[in-house]
């Protein structure tokens, strides 16, 4: 790091440009930011706001009245919600490491010049980016025929593997490893697998953080393939909890005229605004302290290269 | 090849299903499991209702229930998507505004024809059962499906008359010196909304509206298409004598002069800007209803909603009449049970929804729950312990509620007012359901610009003399009339039919 820095320090003279430009640059990144993070503390604000403060003036950035109301109502959830926390954290962890592995290990031999069918592999994965079966056809050949309902597996397997993913690490291991690495490696008698797993991967771990935090949120955020798969309440992740409400919520906004009578009932009893704030703060907030430890790979693979000079 | 591959089980698994349906009389000895999709429920724990529930079955008809729990956000997906791929699942809700739409699927041979003359299911395994519902409910389950005109769903009976009223804020209205007799005409509601206004300030707006609702209720006008831009408009006070005819709806001079009142009462500040769109006019609606801050709203009505909205609201609340109750294909078909086509053991789910509709033990069970888990009877009336929180499904949703226990905060003659409620007029076009495919094309065109222009405009917050001619000239553009046309025309074939 230190060398870096200095290094970095030794060059600034030439690649600084004038405070004026500096300013206007860090003005607009810092309003860039803030407007990415000013929606979240808003969120954050209103799960910590009072229903009746909002019904009398709205969404208010300072609400007349705090209230743990909001939070008490998700604790309230009670088992559904610490089970879909533990289902979101399940399927995170195990999808990302299968879905990781699945990647390192195809994208590995597309990146080998010496390998015979690199081409029709390539198309293989890729032919899947073009074409899909269609939404029926894929449920009907999930559900009945692989069995992907009401399962963890349902939940996994979907997204295992992403050809977009794959074509990335390939192309991460073309610019990071050098064909020489591999020739001296079993010069030196290191066989295929040892070659892989003690010598491309650990300087391919930025790449391979990057696939791994893209898994990671595409699994922590998923929730159309659980509201197409599972029906029953103990396998329903975290985030199909909130999107169910959402829709819910949503529906009977448009239909309530339908429904008649029993649905303002219905729409009385909703979970309110601020519920479903606290939720998205429950939800957000793991994969936000996720986010920094995959950081650090990916930044210090960028300083980290495998062949100096 | 891996699509091949998979485009060819496709195909096989599809001939199987079909096949599946064909086989097998069925046998009363052997013991089957029918699957039921719901819609609307909030159930986390079924595990009491139906241990007691599958236990009665077995000794009736030798059947266990399972019970996919669709919850307002999941049904309309998942349903369309498990009857697209023959799922096995063997009763459907269905009704005419959700997405697997009762009359279309019908059409489509999604749902067993429960009437067939080669083979009648109803009068083989449920010869009682439209004694007991009302004929009216009969005669609007009756479509046009895939094997001919007949029966392809169970009604459920629950309020099948449906009646606008307006929802007045009581205790406000006499405090401002005047009685529920004085709202009536909509065009004449400037007074006292006038003076509401000035007694509440500038933030209060005493007109809580749904654009859509109140368009209904003042021109009188019912739904033909789910997206509105047809109306069939109806005699207020003889419904049953109203012309039958398709018009476009926003093109009549009932709806340009609607459109300027609202206009007037909007600009005079009477109603919340928020109404303009669907995302925000719900919640704001609710909020204005649940504070009282609101003087007349617009309501959908069934008996006991009254009592039950007093109660949520903390205020006395009026429901009055607006016009006639009617019954109308959409009131008729509001919650239906369909037999899916796939089932393999049609006989038994129909052997099931007969007994769901007539045997109020097992209505009991699966509406309110488990008497001493989830109520107790207090002098005969069902009051709720806390475990009914993990078990709420959509009651109305479920069949024939008639045959429920009082709860301690119903009316005690809500049953009796139900039947009054229900003995309403059937309007002409009772039984018909525009089938939009003819005109798929000009459809998609005119609900955009319907999307466009009828929330706002119903809500006032745009100008009608500047937007509606613009709305009406977009419609032209694409095809209203064709679409007109052929409305009337499926009409004139529906009435021809019917009158035979």
């Amino acid at each position: 790091m230190s060398v870096a820095k200095s290094a970095s320090r030794r060059a600034s003279r030439l690649t600084t440009v004038g405070p004026g430009a500096e300013a206007v640059f860090h003005l607009i990144l810092g309003l860039f930011s803030l407007a990415c993070v000013v929606p979240f503390i808003f969120v954050i604000i209103i799960s910590f706001s009072s229903e009746p403060a909002i019904r009398a003036n709205g969404f208010s950035f300072l609400p007349a009245a705090w209230s743990l109301d909001a939070y008490r109502f998700v604790m309230r959830l009670g088992d559904q919600l610490w089970r879909s926390y533990f289902n979101s954290f399940f399927i995170t962890v195990v999808g990302t490491a299968l879905s990781v592995l699945i990647c390192v290990l195809y994208a590995y031999p597309l990146f080998r010049r010496d390998y015979k069918y690199r081409g029709f592999f390539t198309f293989f994965s890729f032919f899947t980016t073009l074409f899909g079966g269609g939404l029926v056809p894929t449920y009907m050949v999930s559900k009945f025929m692989l069995g992907l309902s009401d399962n963890y597996a349902a939940l996994i397997v979907p997204l295992l593997v992403s050809p977009f993913y794959i074509i990335v690490m390939r192309t991460f291991y073309s610019s990071t490893v050098p064909e020489a690495l591999i020739e001296s490696a079993s010069i030196d008698g290191s066989g295929e697998y040892r070659t892989l797993f003690q010598i491309i991967l650990p300087i391919c771990l930025p790449g391979i953080a990057t696939i791994a935090l893209l898994n990671a949120l595409a699994y922590w955020n998923e929730w159309f393939i659980a509201m197409l798969y599972i029906t029953k309440p103990q396998y329903i992740p975290l985030q199909y909890l909130l999107m169910r409400m959402q829709n819910q919520a949503d529906f009977l906004a448009r239909n309530s005229s339908m429904i008649g009578a029993e649905a303002v009932n219905l729409v009385a009893n909703q979970p309110t605004e601020t519920l479903r704030m606290a939720l998205v703060v429950f939800i957000v907030l793991p994969i936000a302290c996720a986010y920094p430890f995959f950081q650090r790979f990916i930044i210090s693979g960028l300083t980290i290269g495998s062949v100096k000079g | 090849m891996k699509r091949i591959l998979a485009f060819a089980l496709t195909l096989a698994l599809l001939t199987l299903s079909l096949a599946g349906v064909a086989l097998a009389a069925d046998d009363p000895s052997e013991e089957v499991t029918i699957r039921w999709m719901l819609d609307g429920s909030n159930v986390t724990d079924d595990s009491a209702v139906l241990e007691a529930v599958n236990a009665y079955l077995k000794e009736k008809i030798n059947a266990k229930l399972e019970v996919i729990w669709g919850t307002w956000g999941d049904f309309d997906n998942n349903s369309v998507l498990n009857i697209n791929s023959g799922a096995d699942i063997d009763i459907y809700f269905t009704c005419s505004w959700s997405a697997n739409e009762y009359s279309a699927y019908a059409k489509k041979g999604a749902w067993v024809r429960l009437d067939d003359p080669a083979n009648n299911l109803l009068e083989k395994y449920a010869p009682n059962l439209f004694t007991v519902l009302p004929p009216v409910l009969a005669e609007g389950a009756k479509v046009e499906g895939a094997d001919g005109v007949g029966v392809y769903g169970l009604p459920g009976y629950k309020e099948v008359a449906q009646q606008y009223t307006w929802d007045i804020n009581t205790p406000l209205l006499t405090e401002l010196g005047y009685s529920v007799d004085d709202v009536s005409d909509f065009y004449a509601f400037g007074d006292i909304l006038a003076k509401a206004k000035e007694a509440k300030g500038a933030d209060f707006y005493p007109l809580n509206i749904e654009g859509a609702v109140l368009e209904r209720m003042v021109n009188h006008s019912d739904i033909v298409d789910t997206n509105l831009l047809l109306s069939f408009e109806f005699d207020p006070v003889n419904p049953a004598q109203s012309e039958a005819v398709i018009k476009s709806r926003y093109e009549t001079d009932g709806y340009k002069k609607f459109v300027e009142k609202v206009r007037e009462y909007y600009q005079a500040g009477y109603i919340n800007p928020d109404m303009a769109n669907h995302e925000s006019s719900g919640p704001a609606r609710t909020n204005a209803q649940l504070s009282g801050a609101y003087l007349i709203g617009t309501q959908t009505y069934a008996p006991g909603y009254d009592r039950q909205a007093s109660q949520e609201r903390g205020f006395e609340v009026t429901f009055k009449p607006a016009q006639a109750g009617i019954i109308s294909t959409t009131s008729a078909r509001g919650a239906m049970m369909a037999i899916s086509s796939a089932s393999k053991h049609p006989e038994r789910a129909l052997q099931f929804l007969a007994l769901l509709n007539t045997d109020p033990y097992l209505f009991t069970l699966l509406a309110y729950g488990v008497e001493g888990v989830h109520y107790n009877l207090q002098d005969g009336k069902v009051a709720f312990t806390d475990k009914r929180q993990d078990y709420l499904p959509w009651r109305n949703g479920l069949g024939n509620i008639t045959q429920l226990p009082l709860t301690v905060d119903d009316d005690p003659d809500i049953w009796e007012k139900f039947a009054k409620f229900n003995d309403a007029q059937g309007v002409p076009l009772l039984g018909f359901a525009f089938d939009a495919t003819p005109v798929e094309t000009e459809m998609t065109a005119l609900i955009n610009a319907a999307n466009e222009y009828a929330d706002p405009l119903n809500a006032g917050v745009v100008d009608p003399a500047e937007k509606l001619p613009e709305f009406i000239a977009k419609l032209k553009a694409n095809g209203i009339d064709k679409v007109l046309e052929e409305a009337n025309t499926q009409l004139q074939a529906f009435l021809a039919a019917k009158g035979n």
